[in-house]
Formats: structure tokens, sequence, C-alpha cells
């Protein structure tokens, strides 16, 4: 019984994971941070890794809400920030646990979400760029204006902690992460998924085939929402002190730094992206005059080689798309592992 | 940058002067911007890091190198329109089909440029030397020679502009290349260098805006930061691709933050908010800006 | 020869759009090219006058829509492939293209004189071919200031084609020219259009209305799925009766 359980598992590690480099890549890159506390005590690389497990959920959000469905929003911070303010308010004024504020953290964004897609309904593309752009500096705005409330600029301290031990928060935050982009990662492969991705390419073409646009629109709106709160309401306690610089503009634009980067419409493009350049700007922290320049520099060289993104690239590189049946393979390949068509004349496409 | 003017009393006439000059500042940015949306379709977030530099040039020509003003605005306009052809012709025009990447580029090399400057200079608020002095007595209003003279600036280049685009030889092929790339190449028009042309008259407000406006206020590495928001904001508001609709959001959304400045001072730290509100309460109205049109085949 | 075209292959993504087209005109001639919707006519004139080169130049950088363009074009002996679509425009092979596209919000004359971009403003030659251009389609004259997305679709066909031959075009290439035009109109603008011909221009012209263009070209290419079908003068295709039923529909 238990010999057949795990013959079955390998074989669908085998055929799902092994069978694709870039899989493959991803698979190890998780077990080694899963092992890192074994191995190192550095407390500050700990705090790194674990900080970037928050941002890589709240990137893999952004990418659900503009990779898949199009709707570049410039304000993705409005959600990370309400969620945060939300956690870091229940848990100080009314002293709720963590494993409440967390999801009602979540549910505030949910709410911000509904509010965000009302814009959206109305106006399009660049204009909804900057119609989102738009909602994070009002709400910082009125922060501002209730500082008895909000602690106005200096933010909210004294937050409580998400477990007892340095070790546990790690574990608790990078499981939180896989557990969270995996369910964006099936919501994004999902049949719904399927529509944003139509609603990105043509709305009115969607529409006029009898699909109601608004009810997905603000859907997606929403699941986007609710993972970005997420993020936010897990920093605030980890971090443990809110500011408004989690509604900065920077905050919404580092994200799109990080997803771009990456490499959109993968949802694992833009954890690779916060995995990658967060730890990379926090290290450069030795030369502080420097920091943003060379980060800046990377950015610009990388982008300007691979517009499409890291992953993206690499995906490219190690893997070709079977034209029958659209599966992916590893590029040494002839022929398709699924349906067997000949692959070994067609070229390397995404 | 709100810049009180002293010797004027009256509140209207505050709000009035440093409406139209910010207006103006605001306006030579986005005009630029919109420029440069409009006939290479590139988002170009480091358009008011443009302007941030092209006052640092002017500083260090004028106030370092201690120029004369004739070499140093010629000397900063060469400099500036060469970095800003080089910038979108080596990093930004290979990628611009791409314009998620196109817009994280422009604001990257903005904060790159920030950053160079805030080695270079440090962050402290620095100056550039005024071009007039004195005042004038304008009705019973003293205005300053400085803002008389940056308003006839910005006034002038809003006309050129308008010469350049409406009168001139290359308003045809540049308005062409706007409207539809493609078919622009079919007449013979040769739609890059049409695009660097326009990319060099962008920077080149910029410069002008850093050159006259900039002295009236304070210089520092982060000044482009606010003047990114309100110029994507004053580009979206007055609708896409239309330049007469960017140069007036620009203007309502200068005097929106100026008298809020003025009339309620204990509420300047909300002018952002207020701004994009205003914003906002447009687009809800007017879904395409106040003057925009949806760019045939791009919705 | 003034245009000669060999193997031309033409694929987006992994469809292959065109493969291994041959085809030329020679000088003098007015030759037609039809085939069904999706046939590759219109590709095969973009791949020709230089867009689907520009459109590859812009694609860099982007995941999808890879596009791959082979094959030798030759423009009055000269290797046009490697050109890009202004400079093959500057030659004289112009190409006024499907759906009309006039410059929407600029006036008609404004629109004349961004044809005439190669030319010098006021020139002799410019206020030469203006006249001409004026002869042949009157209603551009009248219509100068009116803001070109005003006119009627049968105005902006005329508009499209005047601005095309302010481009002193030694080949002209057209694409379908009577979408959506009334019979009568219709007649009209193909008689302008065998006027051009006349008037020495080469003309390549892509079109629904089979009849009415075997009646006036010296010679027709039929294209389907993006291959040469069949070629020759009017005369012999008509006469063959597999092509009549299976491509041509007459
Ligand atoms: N940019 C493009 N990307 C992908 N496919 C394209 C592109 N342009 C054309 N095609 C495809 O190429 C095929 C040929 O198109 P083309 O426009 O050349 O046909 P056509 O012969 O001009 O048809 P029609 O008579 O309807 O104008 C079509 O199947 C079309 O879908
Ligand atoms: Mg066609």
């Amino acid at each position: 019984m238990f010999a057949y359980l795990a013959r079955k598992i390998w074989r669908d590690f085998q055929g799902e994971i092994l069978a694709l480099p870039t899989r493959t890549i991803l698979f190890a890159a998780a077990v080694a941070l899963l092992l890192l506390p074994l191995v190192t005590d550095d407390a500050y690389l700990l705090r790194i890794v674990a900080t970037a497990s928050i941002f890589a959920v709240y990137a893999a959000s952004w990418d659900l809400l503009v990779g898949f469905s199009g709707q570049t929003t410039l304000g993705h911070s409005l959600f990370f920030g309400i969620a945060a303010y939300t956690a870091a308010l229940l848990n100080l004024r009314f002293g709720l646990p963590a494993f409440l504020t967390i999801p009602a953290g979540a549910l505030a964004a949910v709410l911000a979400g509904l509010l965000l897609s009302l814009p959206a309904l109305r106006v399009r593309g660049p204009y909804f760029s900057l119609a989102s752009l738009a909602m994070p500096i009002i709400l910082m705005g009125l922060i501002f204006s209730f500082p008895g409330l909000t602690g106005g600029e200096m933010g909210l301290s004294g937050i409580s902690r998400l477990a007892g031990t340095r070790t546990g928060e790690y574990y608790f935050l990078l499981i939180s992460m896989f557990v969270l982009t995996l369910l964006m990662w099936k919501i994004a492969t999902s049949r719904t998924a399927l529509i944003f991705h139509a609603i990105r390419e043509d709305e009115i073409v969607v529409r006029v085939s009898g699909i109601n646009t608004t009810y997905y629109k603000i859907l997606v709106f929403c699941c986007s929402g609710f993972f970005a709160g997420m993020a936010g309401s897990l920093y605030a306690h980890f971090l443990r002190v809110v500011g408004p610089s989690t509604l900065d503009i920077m905050m919404s634009l580092q994200v799109i730094i990080w997803g771009i980067f990456g490499g959109v419409v993968t949802i694992y493009g833009p954890v690779v992206g916060v995995f990658i350049l967060y730890p990379l700007l926090e290290y450069l922290r030795i030369i502080p005059d420097w920091r943003m320049l060379i980060f800046a520099g990377i950015v610009v060289v990388t982008l300007r080689f691979m517009p499409e993104g890291i992953s993206n690239k690499f995906q490219d590189l190690l893997e070709r798309q079977c034209p029958r049946c659209k599966e992916r393979n590893i590029f040494m390949r002839k022929e398709c592992r699924i349906c067997c068509t000949d692959i070994g004349t067609c070229s390397r496409v995404g | 940058m709100i810049v009180l003017q002293k010797g004027v009393r009256k509140l209207w006439e505050l709000i009035l002067i440093n409406g139209l000059i910010i207006g103006g500042q605001y306006a030579l940015l986005a005009l630029g911007f919109s420029l440069i949306l409009g006939v290479a379709r590139v988002l170009n977030l480091a358009h008011p890091a443009f302007y941030m530099l092209s006052a640092f040039t002017i500083y260090t020509f004028s106030q370092v190198l201690d120029f004369n003003l004739t070499v140093t605005y010629i000397l900063s306009l060469v400099f500036m329109i060469g970095l800003g052809v080089v910038i979108y012709q080596v990093i930004l025009a290979p990628v611009r089909a791409q314009t998620s990447t196109v817009l994280i580029l422009g604001l990257v090399l903005g904060i790159a440029a920030q950053e160079l400057m805030l080695i270079f200079y440090g962050g402290q608020f620095r100056s550039l030397t005024r071009l007039a002095s004195g005042t004038m007595q304008l009705g019973d209003a003293v205005i300053s020679n400085q803002h008389i003279l940056a308003l006839s600036a910005v006034m002038l280049s809003l006309l050129g502009v308008w010469f350049l685009l409406f009168k001139s030889r290359f308003g045809i092929p540049i308005r062409a290349v706007a409207q539809d790339r493609e078919v622009a190449n079919l007449m013979g028009i040769p739609e890059s260098r049409i695009a660097i042309l326009t990319m060099a008259v962008s920077v080149a407000l910029a410069v002008i805006a850093a050159a006259m406006v900039a002295p009236i206020g304070v210089i520092d590495p982060l000044m482009w930061l606010h003047p990114l928001v309100i110029v994507l904001t004053a580009v979206i508001l007055g609708g896409l691709g239309s330049i007469k609709g960017s140069i007036m959001a620009a203007f309502i959304l200068a005097f929106v933050e100026v008298s809020l400045v003025f009339l309620a001072p204990g509420a300047a730290f909300l002018r952002g908010a207020v701004s994009m509100f205003v914003m906002l309460t447009v687009l809800m109205f007017k879904p395409e800006g106040l003057y925009g049109v949806f760019m045939e085949g791009e919705r | 020869m003034l245009l000669e075209v060999k193997d031309l292959s033409v694929s987006y993504d992994m469809a292959t759009i065109l493969s291994g087209i041959s085809i030329n005109v020679q000088d003098g001639e007015l030759v037609g090219l039809v085939g069904p919707n999706g046939a590759g006519k219109t590709t095969l004139l973009r791949a020709i006058t230089g867009l689907v080169k520009w459109e590859k130049d812009n694609r860099r950088g982007q995941r999808m829509g890879k596009i791959t363009l082979e094959g030798q074009v030759s423009f009055m002996g000269e290797q046009i492939s490697n050109l890009s679509a202004d400079q093959i425009a500057r030659r004289g092979l112009v190409h006024c293209p499907e759906r009309r596209r006039p410059f929407k919000e600029m006036s008609v004359y404004e629109n004349i004189l961004a044809g005439a971009y190669l030319l010098k403003k006021n020139s002799p030659e410019f206020k030469r071919l203006l006249e001409e251009v004026y002869s042949l389609f009157p209603i551009l004259k009248d219509r100068g200031r009116q803001i070109s997305a005003t006119l009627s679709g049968g105005e902006q066909q005329m508009l499209a084609i005047a601005r095309s031959l302010m481009g002193k075009p030694k080949l002209l290439c057209i694409d379908e020219p009577s979408v959506g035009l009334a019979p009568i109109v219709k007649r009209e603008l193909f008689e302008r259009i065998a006027a051009v011909a006349r008037s020495g221009i080469t003309v390549l012209l892509v079109e629904q209305d089979v009849a009415m263009t075997f009646a006036m070209s010296n010679r027709n290419y039929v294209l389907s799925h993006g291959r040469l079908v069949s070629e020759g003068t009017s005369e012999v295709l008509l006469q063959d009766e597999d092509l009549r039923k299976s491509y041509l529909g007459l």
C-alpha cells in the first residue's frame, strides 16, 4: 500500500517536475530554502529570506491581476497597505491574535479590491493604471489626516509576533508562501483564468460571447487583493511596525520591477524576481551610496537584453512548446512527451 | 514645489501667479512626455528625471564650472539632448514593443539618475542662480522679474511646440507618425528618425523648464518624483494623445495644488491626494479624459 | 523587370502564411492579385514593401508572435529585402494599405502633404503632381480642409490613393480599394486606377472583385493558402474551369 503510494508520488514527481528543467530548478530552490535554517543560523540571512517570502506572495498577486487579466495597476500597494494597517489596528487596539488579524487584513484587501474594480469597470488601459495609482495616494492622505488612530507618519508599532522563535517565524512564512503561491498558480491555470486572459485580449468579444465580464473583473480584483492582503498582514506581524511606507508609490512600483524582472504571466516569475532582487538590494547595503545605482544598473541591463523577464527567458532557452498539444518539453527532446508529435524541427517559442 | 512670492499681498494674486508658473512647469513636462508617448509609443517615466538632471547640469556648468549663462544653456541643451537621444536609442527603443518593460526601464533609469546625483551632490537643497533680479510693478502687484521671465519662457515654448507641430515642415511627419506609424513608413517618412527628433524636442522642453522655472525654487535629486506623479496624472486627465488636453490638465492640477497650499496651509500635505481625487472624479465622468480619443487599434 | 520576388516565405509564430512565393511585375503592367480571404495577399504586399520586416523589428522582446521572413525581393534590379519600409518607399515602390487608413486627425490636404513627404513643398514637381491628383480626384480639392476621419468611405479611398500617388510611385501596390463602395463608385474608382496605370505607373492591384480586376489587368496571380495557385492573362485563367470554380467563384 505504502509502496504503491510512494511509487505513485514518485511517478507524478518524475512526470510533473523532473520532466521540465525549470520546474526542477524551482523545486530544488524550494528544498534549499527549507533546509536553510539547518545549515546556517545567520539571523540576517534568514530574515531576508523570510521577508522575501512575504514580498513573493505580494509580487505573485500582482501578476495574477496584471499578467493574467491585463489590469495594469500602478497602485498595488493599496492592498498591501490596507491589510497591513487593518491587521495592525485590530491587533493593537482590540488585542486580536495573529490568526484572526491576518485573514481580517486579507478581507480588508478584498474590499479594497472591490473598490478598485469600480474604476476598472469604467476606464480602461492606461487610464485605469493612473486611476489605480490615485487610490493609495488618497488613502495615504487619509492616514496622515488621522494621526491619532493611524500613528500618522510614525506608523504603528508593537504588533505581536507570528511565532515564538525566529526559526518558527521563518518556516511559517516560507510555508505560507508555498501554499499561497501554489494556490495562485492553481487559479492562474484554471478555466476561470482563461476568461481573465480572454478579457485581457478583447473584452468586447468576451462580452458578446455571453460571459459576464463585470463579474469576472471584480472577481480577479478580489482574488488578487486577497493574496496581496495576506502578504500585507504577514508583513505587519513579521516586521511588527506598519508605517505609510506600506502604501508608498515605491511599494507599488517595486512590485512591478520584481514582476517584470522575473517575467509576467507565470506567477512564479515574480517570485523568482523577488528572490533575486530583494536579497541583492539588501546585501548591497555594504556600499550604501552605490546601492540603488547598482541595483538600477542591473535591472536596466537585464531588461534591455531580456525584455520578457528572467524566468520567461530561461524557459524559452530550456524548454519548447509542442505545437500540437501546447505541452512544454525539455529542449533536447525530439518528440513531445505527451502526444509524441515531432518537435525537433520547430522553433523555440513561448 | 510651491514658491512664495515676496511683495504680493493679495491671496488671489499669489494663487494666480504661482499657479501659472507651476502650471507652466508641469505643462512643459507633460507636453514633452506626451509627445514622445504619442510619436514613439514610449511611456518614458524617466522624463521628469531629465528635468532633474537638466537642473543639475545647469548647476554644474554655471555654479561649479563657472561658465556664463549663455554658454551654460547651450552646453546643457546639447548635453541633455545627447543624453536623452542615446538613452532612447540604446535602451528604450529596442524594447518598446514590450510596454511594461519600457515602463520599468524608464522608472529605474529615473532612480539611477537620482542616485547618481545623490552621490555627486548629496541630498541637500541647492538653488540655481536667478537669471533676472529686481521686480516689476504690474497694476498694484509687484512681481519679480524672474517670475515674469519664467512665465514668458513657458508660454513661448508652448507656442514653439505648437508652431513645430502645425506650421513647420516637421509638423506633418511628426503628426503622421503619431497617428499611424505603419502608414507613415509607407509614405517614406523615416519613423525611427522622427522618433529621435521628438525625443530631442521632449528633452529640450525639460531643459527649458529647468532653466527657467527651477531658479525660482530649490533643486535636489528627489525633485522629479512629485512632477512624475503630476505628469502622469495630467496626461491621463487631459486624455492620452491630446496635447491640448495635457497642457490644460497640467494647469488645472497646478491650480488645485496651489489653491490648497494657500487657502488651507495646514492641509498642504494632502496636495497629492487632492490632485488624485480630482483626476479620479474626472475619469469617472469622462473615462477618456478631457480631450481623449481612444487610439484606434490599441484598445 | 521592375519587381521580382523570389521564394518569399512569411510565418507568424508557427503558422506559415506565405510559402515560397515568386512573382514578378514588368514595367508598365497592371497586375492583378486575387484569392480568397486569408490567402495572404495583404501579407505578400506587406512583405514586399517592408512592413513585415518593420513589424518584426518592432516585436523584439515580445514573447508571442515571432515573425520569420525569408526570400528575396528586388526592385529595379536592386535588392530591397534588407531595406526599411521608408527606404523602399523612397525608391518608388509605394503601398496603398488595406482599409484606407488615412491619417484620421489631419485634414485632407495635410494627408496629401504627408504623402508628398519626399518632395519639397511648393516645388514645381509637387505642384505638377498635385494638379494631376486633383484632376484625377476633383473632390479632394474641394474638401481640402475637411478632417479626413469625417470623409465617407469612398472619399477616404480616393484620398488614400491620392496620398500614395504623391509619393511619385514607379510601382503602386493597392490593397482592396473597392471594399464597401457602391457599384457605381466602384466602377468610377476602377476607371481612375486604370487612368493611373495609363499614365505610366505600374500597378499591382489586390482585389476581391475578380471580374473587374480581370477586365483591366494585363496579367494576374491567384493566391490561396499562402501558395501561388496560378498565373496568367485574364483570358487564359478564365478558361480554366477548375480554377474558376474553386478559386475565382465566377
Ligand atoms: N500579424 C499577424 N499575426 C498573425 N497572423 C496574421 C497576421 N497578419 C496576417 N495573419 C494571418 O495571415 C493570413 C493571411 O492574411 P492576409 O491579411 O494576408 O490575407 P488576405 O489575403 O489579405 O485576406 P483578405 O482578402 O481577407 O484581406 C490570415 O490567416 C491571417 O490570420
Ligand atoms: Mg487583405
